[in-house]
């Protein structure tokens, strides 16, 4: 087990640090707590846009209690409080004149555990898409192929799209998810745990459209394989118990961490 | 290849929709809610002239009525809880599983049956049976459990020597029906006999000339059936649910400890969902305590103070289903009954809420124990 | 517990009262319940149905020398040893001046059964049971086999076009009578029928209990005018209670702020299910007619006062009193429905950009559906049954009007209804004759309980079904 860290130790984090042109997201100062129980604490750091960062970290450190911070999905549970601030593309995300919805449109965001919705697998990718505008069918039809394709599930599912999406695996179940949110056009793709679920073909999918999509958006990974952060991410933050510990670029985290902790999550010699 | 945009042109009337239909929500849902409430304040309203009257009248004509609405609901428990208790730990604790899941909501059936046709049947029916075949009702009443322990102990005796084929007590639930049918009509064919032989002739008239008790046709007794076959199901279903919800890991460990079976159950189970069959309890008397039409077709409406079971009497439930029509609103007796409806109300409200109390604390025990272990 | 015990609890081979008996009175109470349950539905089923198969006619001789014809009813015993009594229903009361004529047994000298007994229903003086003598219209003249054969061709035209003629007709003990055709509803000959025959006649009495309006002071006829009632009224309350229940179902579970307040309203509301119906009948009383009826006819009806039009009981009265007595149920149904459906689908929902109203209209009332469907039939399933709070709030004895007719404005909500399950109490209780009036009852109790149960049974389908479906998506 890791000692348990002192605040002491966060501000010696070396984050990285990206000019405003360059940061996407940033989150600063950010503490969060269910009915009084903390989950976060003074979390710091920004992600670049158009770069993948992958969030690391043992179970129950935060990840996805981070990751629906940044799209107020904490809005829907009113035991959350939360102190510090995320600023999306320079604007406050908790600022009165945020229109919540739309952010959340901005920010796509995959569950750990599939979802989908209980309806056929064409209704399902539709449904953002349908929220947003009223679009002639032929055009609609294109995006629900394009967004089925990119998630590497077009081949599989084009012959069954009026199936109930109930009915499929849950690898596929996973990559409906990620097709249904691409469809509505994120500008930030938060990625919970995306290929647990998954074969190491699709996996490889996945990872190839992550790497696709980078051209597109600002992709935020949270995994706990250590070589697939390796390979997809560009920058890694490695979270523990609520606290950043370490912040940068994949490379230097991977080959030439600056904490001992670190390097033993991510060599796997912590339980 | 990358689609177009999308535009969020729709934005703002989405948003306006959503606030509008979450104002709508509130207001209707916050509407019923109050309009729920207006029935407590309603009936507080309404009885407040009676201050002004004074209580002995009210005292004169409602007193009766509280005595007939006990007399009642205590026949009613009187056969209910024993049967109705008796067939929860059974269910819940000796039946197969398979026979379980049919059973239940045959039995949970009973709840739907309306009152009025179990009052009919009540009223109609059965109480002139029992007036002219009184000896044979009151021996089935003791002749029935004792042929269900006769069975169980003819039972025992065989299975020293059969084993194998007997069967079970799991399913003895459903086979021991026909057994009880067939002891039904054994006392029915025995009873005028022994009527005959014992007490040399009628049992009405003897309980006429000894002990000067009257028997009316419509009484405590067919009313404690009836009611009691209505209330039957609610407390059987909920006494049910909290001995069926006991932690298993309870039940194992008091039978690791040595207990047997039985001991095993009465000692742990029984006490760990004590609470839960005192809520099953609480409800059912509730429902007695309220139920209009079966009285008033089984007991005679005679408001009188009697604890004889041969006599009938009036509850409150009764006297608002007869009289309230007819009273002009307003009026004394309009106010009376509205007042007994409120002390139903209050009455119910409050069983009802004590047992709901109750039953949540049972469970959050459950979880806690069920946790621990 | 200590050890020793173990031992000789374990090797203890005798026969222990409290261990071994008392499950078998445990089981004796489920068999018991379920006997009674089964003897009560048994006997609805065989005399409810059993009424309308032609009964045997039987011409009988005392010892007396005395003479009557009709069917057995039933038999009691005598106070003190003193034999059977019999009942017998023969008609005739113009005749005889009643319908129903009690015989000891050890009095009958004679039982035999004629096939030219035949029974006539009669309206006005109920059914006559006789001979068929001769069939008169005009100057024509019918007798013996084309009489009866002349008979059965006029019933079988519409009562219009029937010629006027009379019926020639003779009792068993030698009285004559005359009888215009125009007040014959129906006629059989029970003792030359087939099976066959019967069987038809059967389906055909079923039939015409359920299609016709009652007659004779409710002791005959059929109940139409009641199942009419009864399910308009429900329909009215299902069409307020439904979206009434679900609003407040979803505003507990969706919007409202989940603390203390919130918690102790929903206890409040489950606990109004427990609530006597007598008490929602004394508000529907109170608030609906007097109160909300009253003013309505203050400021509507003011020509027609004194005498209320909604301020007296009538069918919407009765519908929303129902339909605040089954509100909780719905609330609480829709409420465990909604609880039901996994947080991650309205996250889900919710991260595509949804708005409350669009993850609620799109992702959980669909979801929820079942649930409220479920509650609602639960709801109309006690609607159905209810009688108390309708004594209260505007259900009549025989209503002179239906509540739906061809007149403007088709649907006269201020009208008294008749219910099935009042028709059952009055006519049992207040009617005349409660003797004749007994089959017909009990054929209303099975119809009231068929339908609740059918209905119950519907809820508990789909709630298994639902079951099955959260099942799926585990
Ligand atoms: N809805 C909730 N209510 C209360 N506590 C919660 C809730 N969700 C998460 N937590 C707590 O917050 C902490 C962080 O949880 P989180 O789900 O963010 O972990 P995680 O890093 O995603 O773990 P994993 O890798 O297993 O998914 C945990 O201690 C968890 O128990
Ligand atoms: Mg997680």
């Amino acid at each position: 087990m890791l000692a348990p860290l002192h605040s002491a130790n966060t501000a010696q984090v070396p984050v990285a640090h990206f000019s405003s042109e360059h940061s996407c997201l940033s989150i600063d100062h950010l503490s969060l707590a269910y009915a009084g129980k903390e989950a976060l604490r003074d979390l710091t750091l920004s992600v670049p846009r158009h770069r993948v960062t992958a969030f690391i970290g043992p179970s129950g450190c935060g990840k996805s209690t981070l990751l629906r911070a940044i799209n107020r999905l904490h809005d829907l549970n009113e035991t959350v409080t939360h102190s510090g601030k995320i600023t999306l593309e320079g604007q406050n995300i908790h600022d009165p004149q945020t229109n919540v919805t739309e952010l959340r449109r901005r920010v796509g965001m995959v569950f750990q555990t599939p979802n989908p919705f209980p309806m056929s697998i064409y209704e399902n990718v539709a449904f953002g898409l349908r929220l947003q505008q009223r679009l002639p069918k032929r055009k609609r039809d294109d995006i629900i192929e394009w967004a089925l394709t990119s998630a590497a599930l077009w081949d599989e599912v084009k012959d069954r799209l009026h199936r109930s999406a109930w009915q499929l695996s849950g690898g596929q179940q996973q990559r409906l998810v990620i097709a249904r949110t691409l469809a509505v056009q994120p500008d930030v793709l938060l990625l919970d745990e995306p290929a647990s679920a998954l074969d190491p073909i699709s996996t490889l999918k996945i990872e190839e459209l992550i790497r696709n999509l980078k051209s597109e958006l600002t992709l935020v990974l949270v995994t706990h394989n250590m070589q697939q952060a390796a390979r997809v991410s560009d920058y890694t933050a490695f979270l523990h118990q609520g606290e950043l510990v370490e912040y940068g670029p994949t490379d230097q985290v991977f080959t030439n961490p600056r904490l001992q902790h670190t390097e033993n999550y991510i060599t796997g010699r912590i339980t | 290849m990358t689609p177009p945009r999308l535009t969020s042109s729709r934005q703002p009337l989405r948003l306006l929709q959503d606030r509008v239909a979450t104002g709508f929500i509130t207001a209707g849902g916050v509407g019923v809610l109050l309009a729920i409430l207006a029935i407590g304040v309603f009936l507080i309203w309404e009885t407040l002239p009676l201050l002004a009257i004074g209580e002995s009248l009210a005292l004169a004509k409602l007193s009766p009525l509280a005595w007939g609405t006990l007399k009642a609901a205590l026949a009613a428990l009187l056969f209910a809880i024993p049967v109705a208790l008796g067939a929860a730990i059974y269910s819940a604790l000796f039946m197969s599983a398979r026979l379980r899941a049919r059973i239940k909501p045959a039995l949970e059936m009973m709840e739907a049956i309306p009152g009025v046709v179990v009052g009919f049947i009540a009223g109609l029916i059965l109480a002139p049976w029992v007036e002219r075949h009184l000896a044979s009702a009151l021996v089935l009443i003791i002749w029935l459990p004792l042929s269900a322990g006769l069975a169980g102990l003819l039972w025992q005796l065989v299975k020293a020597r059969l084993r194998r084929r007997l069967p079970p007590l799991s399913w003895a639930g459903l086979w021991l029906i026909p057994w009880l049918a067939l002891m039904v009509a054994i006392a029915l064919w025995l009873a005028p006999w022994m009527e005959q032989l014992w007490l040399g002739g009628d049992l009405r008239q003897l309980l006429d000339q000894r002990f000067g008790m009257d028997y009316a046709t419509r009484n405590a007794l067919i009313v404690g059936l009836a009611m009691g076959f209505a209330v039957i199901p609610s407390i059987y279903s909920l006494a049910e649910d909290a001995l069926a919800d006991v932690p298993s890991t309870l039940i194992e460990g008091a039978q690791a400890l040595g207990a047997s079976r039985w001991q095993a159950l009465w000692k742990v189970a029984l006490a760990a969902a004590g609470p839960g069959i005192f809520s099953a309890v609480m409800i059912g008397a509730g429902r007695a305590v309220g139920e209009t039409m079966i009285v008033l077709m089984a007991s005679g409406n005679t408001a009188l103070f009697s604890a004889s079971p041969f006599e009938g009497m009036r509850s409150m439930a009764a006297a608002i289903a007869i009289e309230l029509p007819e009273a002009s609103p307003g009026g004394q007796t309009y106010h009376l009954l509205i007042f007994a409806a409120l002390v139903l109300f209050i009455f119910t409200f409050l069983v009802n809420t004590l047992a709901e109390v109750v039953r949540q604390r049972l469970r959050r025990r459950y979880r806690q124990m069920g946790g621990t272990s | 517990m200590k050890a020793g015990t173990v031992n000789t609890a374990s090797r203890r081979p005798r026969f222990n009262w409290l261990n071994d008996l008392w499950p078998w009175l445990c089981a004796a109470s489920v068999a018991l319940s379920l006997l009674m349950l089964g003897a009560l539905l048994a006997l609805l089923l065989v005399r409810g149905l059993g009424h309308f198969w032609p009964a045997t006619l039987e011409e009988v001789t005392l010892r007396s020398g005395d003479t009557f014809a009709g069917h057995a009813v039933r038999e009691v015993e005598l106070p003190q040893q003193a034999g059977d009594e019999r009942l017998y229903f023969t008609g005739n009361q113009d005749i005889e001046g009643a319908r129903w004529r009690w015989v000891k047994i050890e009095e009958i000298a004679e039982r035999a059964q004629p096939a030219d007994l035949i029974r006539l229903e009669r309206s006005p003086w109920g059914d006559f049971i006789g001979r068929l003598v001769a069939i008169e219209q005009d100057d024509q003249r019918w007798e013996g086999d084309a009489a009866w054969q002349r008979l059965t061709a006029l019933l079988a035209l519409p009562a219009s076009q029937r010629q006027e003629s009379q019926l020639l007709l003779t009792t068993v003990d030698g009285q004559t009578l005359r009888q215009p055709m125009a007040s014959i509803v129906s006629a059989q000959a029970p003792n030359a029928m087939s099976w066959s025959q019967k069987t038809h006649v059967w389906g055909d009495g079923v039939w015409r209990f359920l299609s016709e309006g009652p007659r004779a002071a409710n002791t005959d006829g059929g109940v139409w005018p009641a199942i009419f009632g009864t399910v308009l009224m429900v329909i009215l309350m299902s069409v307020m209670v439904t979206p009434f229940g679900v609003l407040a179902a979803i505003y507990l579970n969706e919007i409202a702020h989940q603390g203390r307040l919130t918690r102790l309203v929903r206890i409040g509301v489950r606990n109004l299910a427990g609530v006597p119906s007598i008490v929602y009948g004394v508000f529907g009383l109170g608030v609906f007619v007097y109160g909300i009826g009253g003013s309505l006819d203050e400021w509507f009806f003011s020509d027609t006062l004194p005498s209320p039009t909604f301020g007296t009981g009538g069918l919407l009265w009765a519908s929303l009193t129902l339909a605040l007595l089954t509100l909780p149920v719905v609330i609480v149904a829709t409420e465990e429905g909604l609880a039901r459906i996994p947080e991650a689908q309205r996250e889900g929902a919710v991260a595509l950009g949804a708005t409350r109203l669009e993850m609620l209209t799109r992702i959980v009332l669909p979801m929820a559906a079942p649930a409220m469907l479920t509650g609602v039939i639960l709801a109309v399933a006690r609607a159905a049954g209810e009688v108390a709070p309708l004594m209260l709030v505007g259900v009549a004895k025989l209503a002179p009007q239906m509540p739906i007719d061809g007149e403007f404005p088709y649907l006269h909500l201020e009208r008294k209804f008749m219910h099935l399950g009042y028709h059952l109490f009055d006519t049992a209780f207040h009617g005349e004759d409660v003797q004749a009036a007994i089959p017909l009852v009990y054929a209303t109790a099975l119809l009231l309980v068929l339908i609740v149960l059918v209905l119950n049974l519907t809820a508990i389908f789909l709630r298994h079904y639902l079951g099955r479906q959260r099942g799926n998506e585990c």
